[in-house]
């Protein structure tokens, strides 16, 4: 096992911040390079109160990170071919055509809808605090020094404080199935069948990832680091930028909570005495976990509070026994992470090495306030045809060591295909792209596998919308000291 | 007949100067599909039409060539009659740019064409037994079977059935569906198909055997034997055994040494070219890809490259009793390998679900799929590093892999699929509902067939 330079990462590699639940993440434009840079060098010291934090420090009052885009980096004066050889997803943007199109992002959450992400943003600055206050109080300052240092705030994107019950807008206990990674301080238990940790390279360049080779990692050419910031590549012909650094994916997605159990409540033909139930049981298929986190397949006929936090369950058995009417192959769990029981592949051990080289740390935080603050089925079915006019949502992060390989194969493969395990006709049902007909790539349905016979929803409208998104690099701190220094003042 | 699939693939060399012309061709008979009408060539399930451009082997020059491969069902005189009645004007149109192209032909000097420009081809196909009829009608099956039972549960009419009498209800509305009268029929691959797939493998294995039995019988036999000419005849028949195994030992070291001397040189593709060649393959179910590349130096490697060829050809038709399935590619509807040139130059073409990149990411990420592919791409110009042909390459370097795909990718100017919302598995799935739909089941069976629909 590969030991993490923890000094030389940011922290939120390494962990959610569950003790910091208030958090803001700020959009920032580059306006005076020179100033901004500055600003980059005050947050690579330590001992002034506004460094990045790093992962070998576990803070319990305030967390600082900081990522950039491809054009960021060029605004900040990063050499062009420094910034060619980032992963070229990063250079060419999430909203480029094609890659849009790849990854759902059409219709309503076509890019040309968005309210942030195709004028991209240079630079994003993730700031969370143990409550509120505090974070009202190392926001206001980050901005006044951010203003004054070169930087122009393009939008302060709010997040609501984490929830005790870990529960996002639908109702549902979200953040249970983050990968371990090898070297980090959760630890993974040997005795579980799923969650033994993942090779590091998969989430931080630099390292081995499941393929015992290295992703790769942008570079710099050696006579653009004369001040020797950055590590040398193994073949010692460049300055290696990408080490210890990562890819940040941001997708900020609004929520219809109402619209959702709305479709719950009028279309379940699930088992139940009654709507609440019905409906319950019927979104907790498309989630592929009951509302309050026990997994459909260790649990299939209720919601078990033993079971609340449990990763460790798999679906390949269950398929033997009882052909997924457990937990639909549909189900948004299992379209994200099939673990062992990838439909295409022809056994449970060829799933698993396939699947473990497509996973993501996530880091998302919801926005917006609850429909309901008990977060009660019954609460917000009793809203459902009150007037809404709250904005809710998800603010999806993730970090990976390959976007093609970890966030688009996923999204793409897996969420969006509606011919994935076999079906015609079905996206992800909760944050897919629904497409009604007359498309001619349908995608609306739903299907929930039961004995004698599978029930299928149809029409369902879409229950997320995109509405900004982009790829960042959350360096290493030899890598942002070498952004914050480059070029050299004469 | 039968309808085991295969491929069929022309390569004709392209006269001078006429690359151009021919892109020109190919690209109106994209944008006019009813000027290369292969929806009116029911033998075909996928076409691709293409021009690889001349290219350097050495000192030696590559010529440019014209590419057609169709994947197709049935006898292949069949195809090559069908393709020449439905597409013979387009044929032609083409063909008049290659070389040894008579003009003015007759269908007759066509098909002759045809056969004399014939390249042999490593195929697989996902969806054997298939024909293209069978692949829409299975559809239509499914389509219709669908729409009943979501009929039938919206008013509840299958309340408490059984999953024996819903089966039963369901063979009734088929017997009853005047448009699905061709359903009521059981369906079921020829008797011969197993042959006609494997009758290569099965034929190696008879002579084989016959061979090795005749020889241990002689050898057997030196024990009670007088002949002073059987001494000379087993060690003949040994020798001719073991030659042949020494010869590909010998190749294969060959490779080995020349692997030594290999160096990685694809490297990352410019983002452009990249941009513009996944925009042509993200098609949202089934997608082409065309990979050609010449093959690196070295002297054993054109042969070594064909008969490695020749042992995935055997693998993915399957070996009577040894291996009857033969392998499964779970996205790919059909792929083939076609070693050109003398072996100099190889091409990839597959016909697989899923977009272009994630779909090059299937093939290595299992250890045994990465070692697979080393087999063939592995021989590839500025491929990964390779060892004793199948070990690192892709296995250790899977950006290597990645950036070599990229590097040989083709635009490719023709492409044609009958069943562009259809995935394999789909494809699979609609005729195990076929297959499953009349005969006599247990229970336990008739839940199982339930849970296709």
């Amino acid at each position: 096992m590969e030991t993490l330079a923890k000094p030389e990462i940011q922290g939120l590699i390494v962990r959610g911040y569950g003790r910091l639940p208030s958090a803001q993440f700020l959009l920032l434009e580059v306006r005076d390079a020179v100033l901004a840079r500055g600003y980059l060098q005050r947050l690579c010291e330590r001992g002034d109160g506004i460094s990045v934090t790093t992962a070998n420090v576990s803070p319990d009052d305030v967390a600082l990170h900081v990522a950039f885009t491809a054009p960021g980096l060029v605004q900040l004066g990063v050499p062009a071919s420094a910034v060619e050889s980032f992963a070229r997803e990063l250079v060419e943007g999430m909203d480029e055509p094609t890659r849009a199109m790849s990854l759902g992002d059409q219709g309503v959450n076509d890019p040309e809808h968005w309210t942030w992400g195709r004028e991209k943003p240079h630079v994003l600055l993730l700031i969370y605090a143990k409550d509120e206050l505090m974070l009202a109080e190392r926001v206001d300052r980050e901005r006044t020094a951010l203003e004054a240092s070169g930087f122009h705030v393009i939008v302060a994107k709010h997040t609501a404080p984490l929830r005790a019950d870990q529960k996002e807008h639908f109702g549902w206990k979200d953040g249970l199935s983050t990968p371990i990674m090898e070297g980090s301080e959760r630890a993974a238990d040997p005795h579980e069948v799923w969650t033994f940790p993942f090779r590091a390279g998969e989430f931080v360049l630099g390292y081995r990832n499941e393929y015992e080779a290295y992703s790769e990692s942008p570079t710099v050419a050696l006579d653009d680091d004369p001040q020797g910031h950055l590590p040398l590549t193994s073949d010692g012909t460049a300055k290696d930028l990408g080490r210890n650094g990562t890819y940040l994916v941001y997708r900020e997605m609004t929520q219809d909570v109402p619209g959702f159990w709305k479709y719950l409540a009028t279309n379940s033909r699930e088992p139940g005495d009654d709507e609440v139930t019905r409906a319950i049981a019927l979104g907790s298929k498309m989630v592929g976990r009951w509302p309050g986190g026990a997994p459909l397949v260790a649990s299939p006929s209720h919601d078990d509070p033993a079971l609340s936090n449990i990763n460790d369950f798999t679906y390949h058995d269950e398929d033997q026994h009882h052909r997924s009417t457990a937990c639909p192959f549909g189900a948004h769990i299992r379209r994200a992470n099939p673990r062992d029981q990838l439909p295409s592949e022809h056994d449970r051990d060829d799933s698993i090495e396939m699947v473990r080289k497509h996973q993501m740390i996530r880091r998302g935080r919801v926005f917006g306030p609850p429909l309901a603050d008990s977060m009660d089925p019954r609460d917000f079915l009793a809203k459902r045809d009150e007037p809404d006019l709250g904005v809710r949502g998800l603010h999806f992060i993730c970090l990976v060591g390959h976007i093609g390989r970890q966030f688009e194969f996923v999204q793409r493969a897996w969420i969006n295909s509606p011919n994935f395990a076999a079906m015609f006709r079905d996206a992800d049902p909760i944050i897919g792209v629904h497409r009604p007909p007359p498309d001619p790539n349908v995608s609306d349905e739903f299907t929930c596998p039961a004995e004698p016979l599978r029930r299928k929803y149809k029409g369902m409208p879409q229950f997320t919308r995109l509405v900004g998104g982009a790829y960042f690099f959350l360096p290493g701190m030899r890598a942002l000291r070498f952004i914050a220094r480059h070029p050299l003042p004469l | 007949m039968h309808a085991v699939h295969a491929g069929y693939t022309i390569i004709a060399r392209l006269k001078d100067d006429c690359v151009g012309r021919v892109r020109e061709l190919l690209a109106e008979f994209r944008a006019h599909p009813e000027r290369m009408p292969f929806a009116s060539a029911l033998t075909t399930h996928f076409a691709t039409a293409t021009v690889l451009d001349a290219q350097r082997y050495g000192d030696e020059e590559l010529p440019a060539t014209l590419m057609l491969a169709t994947s197709f069902w049935g006898p292949s005189r069949a195809h090559e009659d069908d393709l020449v009645r439905t597409l013979g004007s387009a044929l032609r149109a083409l063909f008049s740019h290659c070389e040894g192209f008579p003009a003015s032909c007759s269908d007759a000097e066509l098909v002759r064409f045809l056969r004399a420009h014939r390249h042999a081809d490593t195929f697989y196909s996902g969806m054997h037994h298939l024909t293209r009829e069978d692949v829409l009608r299975h559809d239509e099956l499914r389509a219709a079977i669908e729409t009943f039972v979501d009929q039938q549960q919206a008013t509840d009419g299958f309340a408490g059935c059984s999953a024996g009498a819903l089966r039963r209800e369901i063979q009734r509305f088929v017997m009853r569906e005047p448009t699905l009268a061709w359903a009521q029929a059981p369906w079921q691959p020829a008797p011969n198909s197993w042959l006609a797939r494997q009758w290569r493998s099965a034929l190696v294995l008879a002579l084989g055997g016959i061979y090795v039995l005749a020889l241990v019988g002689c050898t057997v036999a030196l024990a009670f034997s007088d002949s002073t000419t059987l001494p000379l005849v087993v060690a003949c028949g040994w020798l001719a055994l073991i030659i042949p195994l020494f010869a590909v030992f010998a190749l294969v070291v060959g490779v080995w040494d020349a692997e030594r001397q290999q160096r990685y040189t694809a490297g990352r593709q410019p983002d452009a070219d990249v941009r513009s060649l996944a925009a042509t393959q993200c098609r949202p179910v089934i997608n082409e890809m065309t990979i050609a590349n010449r093959i690196k130096d070295g002297a054993a490697r054109p042969l070594v490259l064909r008969i490695a060829l020749w042992i995935v050809a055997r693998a993915a038709e399957g070996v009577p009793r040894l291996f009857p399935k033969g392998i499964n590619i779970p996205t790919v509807a059909t792929a083939r390998w076609v070693a050109i040139d003398r072996g100099r130059r190889l091409v990839f073409i597959s016909n697989f679900t899923n977009a272009a990149e994630p779909y090059v990411r299937d093939f290595i990420d299992i250890r045994l799929g990465a070692m697979r592919i080393n087999l063939s791409f592995g021989f590839g110009d500025g491929y990964p590093v390779t060892e004793w042909i199948v070990r690192r390459g892709a296995v250790e370097d899977p950006n290597g892999f990645i950036n070599v795909v990229h590097a040989n990718q083709r635009h490719t100017e023709l492409w044609y699929c009958p069943y562009d919302h259809l995935s394999i598995d789909n494809i699979k799935r609609n005729r195990a509902i076929r297959e499953g739909l009349f005969g006599t089941v247990t229970e336990t069976e008739a839940k199982a067939w339930l849970q296709l629909l």
